[in-house]
């Protein structure tokens, strides 16, 4: 006869009789799996589980024990259990309960055969169908609400500009500021090798307003603003707000994606001259601080090289790329459905997709610029 | 009886709103309380400040024989919560929601976990087909479904049932009263449940607390019905709560 915390074994000739005690519950689960397999290997003919030193059950621990004998019953042993308490029984009972409704549950799997090419086609066709779906409803709400102007979104669209152009304003100017710096001392280096120092003038003024000006503007509001646009439209969707919108009669796209839209391309051509401003400013800091360039020089030298054109080519595209950052940022707060988890999966697309999109227009832009020969 | 939940003198404010004015209340084990008030009367805030989830004003909280902090980790194997909206983790399936508990504070086999969670699903009413469905594919009612059996993975001693009721048509109501009485009689738990429902208060409280007045008042269903409180008498007064009343009334008397 061997006997632990939980159980102890007596071999009697025509069966196996095990004495269940102690405390058999949740946090033991793991000791009771042990000490139960050593039941199986003993087992004769029969089995019999003496319950009537069992101190304490839960669920778990009556699971183990049933469990037990289902499978003794599977290797065609025969098994019972006695001598609960009612009060102890009463557990037992829930699991042959639930057992029961589970197997009459089980034969609802329809045994077909796995056909994962034909769904894939299927979830693909369907997946793209409801994406353009969902595109076309969107823009032609948006095309409705631009037909029918409200004036609701005047003060919606002066709170945005506030929000993503204002307020992002110290944030351009410092990057664009260290940039210039950056690119000034990368081309002094190159540039002095050749005695054309000042060449760094022109090099800083024309990449910063043709290009660094915008683009590092543009993805500081992808950032910025294209997170913010997702994450506010999505859980306004989450909230059922644009639910609310839509049984009240407003048109949520017209109330919450035009004003962004506009908002924001009013307020990156705005970020843009700050941007260009600061970045020729920090050109200025080191050609003045360390290049022996003097400040009228430096000036000279920018209005020389650079002129308006250069300015407005780097301007022009600013609208664009605002454009390209709320268009995606509130399509994708508006694609979120259900659950806080897709929220964060359509945010960040909002601005890994913005700031590529960004990307690839600028180099549109670029060649389109010198086949002008702008 | 034996004291589960004590709260001893608990103060709750909110700027100069006074909701909690030394309250007190004493929850004994396997009684079903319900608690009722109006809204504002800090019913929430009670349940929030013994799950330690609110920083009191001032007071005492003992849940099992163990002081409630805020934000500490209180007796958290031995309560299960059933939040209103079901607060179910949206990024895991019905199956990983219900393991998830069992998976942190057990180091059982994989296997075992499985079944345990499932049993829990079983005895909630749901079937094992939703089991790898994700919340949001999922009715009011099951969620709710599923947050119980989330708080009964760990074979809690106590339930917190906020508004379990809420939002569930009368049949689907009327199920989950007969659930939660079934798994009280079958699992020994003591069962705080903040609720609207006269039905559900009726049917299945051995106790009700009526926080009224920045107090509360406890007592069997006739001795609260007794009571000369005018808002209490108000609220069991409107004609809903009288059916109800009578609906137990007449069950009682044959």
């Amino acid at each position: 006869m061997r006997s632990d915390t939980f159980l102890s074994l007596d071999n009697q000739p025509d069966r196996l009789v095990v004495n269940v005690k102690g405390h058999w519950i949740f946090d033991e689960v793991m000791n009771l799996e042990t000490a139960t397999a050593s039941v199986l290997p003993e087992a004769g003919q029969a089995v019999t589980f003496q319950c009537a030193g069992l101190e304490d059950i839960d669920i778990a621990g009556a699971w183990v024990l049933y469990d037990r004998t289902e499978q003794l019953s599977a290797l065609g042993i025969k098994s019972e259990l006695t001598g609960f308490k009612a009060a102890h029984f009463k557990f037992l009972q829930n699991i042959i309960d639930a057992a029961a409704i589970r197997d009459y549950q089980e034969p609802v799997e329809n045994p077909e055969r796995p056909r994962r090419f034909h769904k894939t086609v299927e979830n693909l066709g369907s997946h793209t169908a409801a994406v353009v779906e969902d595109l076309g409803a969107i823009a032609r709400s948006i095309l409705d609400g631009v037909r029918k102007p409200s004036l609701i979104i005047v003060g919606e669209t002066i709170k945005q500009v506030y929000a993503t152009g204002v307020q992002a304003i110290p944030v351009v100017v410092v990057i664009t500021f260290l940039i210039g710096i950056v690119t000034a001392h990368q081309a002094s280096g190159q540039l002095e090798k050749f005695g054309a120092t000042v060449l760094v003038v022109d090099l800083v003024s024309i990449s910063i307003t043709r290009e660094l000006g915008v683009l590092l503007a543009a993805i500081m509001v992808a950032g910025r603003s294209g997170s913010a646009f997702a994450a506010a439209l999505g859980v306004m969707k989450l909230n059922e707000e644009v639910d609310a919108m839509r049984v009240l009669g407003l048109n949520p796209n017209q109330m919450l994606v035009i004003p962004r839209i506009l908002g924001l391309m009013i307020a990156l051509p705005i970020l843009t001259i700050f941007a260009d401003v600061a970045g020729i400013a920090g050109g200025a800091l080191i050609a003045v601080g360390s290049m022996g360039i003097s400040g009228l020089h430096f000036f000279e030298r920018v209005a020389y090289s650079t002129d308006l054109t250069d300015f407005y080519v780097g301007l022009s595209k600013a609208p664009v790329f605002a454009l390209l950052i709320a268009a995606v940022g509130t399509l994708r707060g508006m694609q979120v459905k259900s659950s806080a988890e897709e929220l964060g999966l359509k945010t960040t697309m909002a601005v890994v997709q913005s700031i590529f999109m960004i990307i690839v227009a600028d180099a549109l832009f670029a060649t389109l610029f010198t086949r002008m020969g702008i | 009886m034996e004291t589960i939940i004590s709260v001893k003198n608990l103060v709750n404010r909110f700027g100069s709103q006074l909701v909690h004015d030394r309250l007190c209340l004493d929850v004994g084990r396997d009684e079903i309380l319900g608690v009722v008030g109006g809204s504002g009367s800090g019913k929430s805030v009670l349940m929030r400040s013994i799950l330690g989830l609110q920083r009191p004003t001032s007071g005492s909280i003992t849940v099992l024989g163990q002081k409630i902090e805020y934000h500490k980790p209180g007796p958290s194997r031995c309560w299960g919560v059933l939040f209103q909206a079901g607060a179910l983790l949206s990024g895991l399936t019905v199956q990983q929601n219900v393991e998830l508990p069992i998976a942190l504070y057990s180091d059982m086999p994989v296997e075992t976990r499985h079944e345990l969670a499932s049993l829990k699903l079983l005895m909630t009413g749901l079937s094992l087909s939703v089991a790898d469905k994700y919340p949001s594919e999922l009715s009011g009612g099951m969620r709710k479904r599923v947050s119980l059996a989330r708080a009964l993975a760990l074979e809690p001693k106590i339930l917190f049932l906020d508004e379990p009721t809420a939002g569930l048509d009368p049949i689907a109501a009327t199920e989950f009263d007969e659930l939660i009485t079934y798994l009280h009689d079958n699992l020994d738990l003591t069962i705080m449940m903040i609720t609207h429902d006269v039905d559900s208060l009726f049917s299945i409280c051995d106790r009700i607390a009526v926080l009224v007045d920045g107090g509360v008042v406890v007592g069997t269903i006739d001795e609260v019905l007794d009571s000369d409180h005018p808002w209490i008498r108000s609220y069991f007064g409107v004609p809903r709560a009288l059916r109800a009343r009578q609906a137990i009334g007449g069950l009682t008397r044959e």
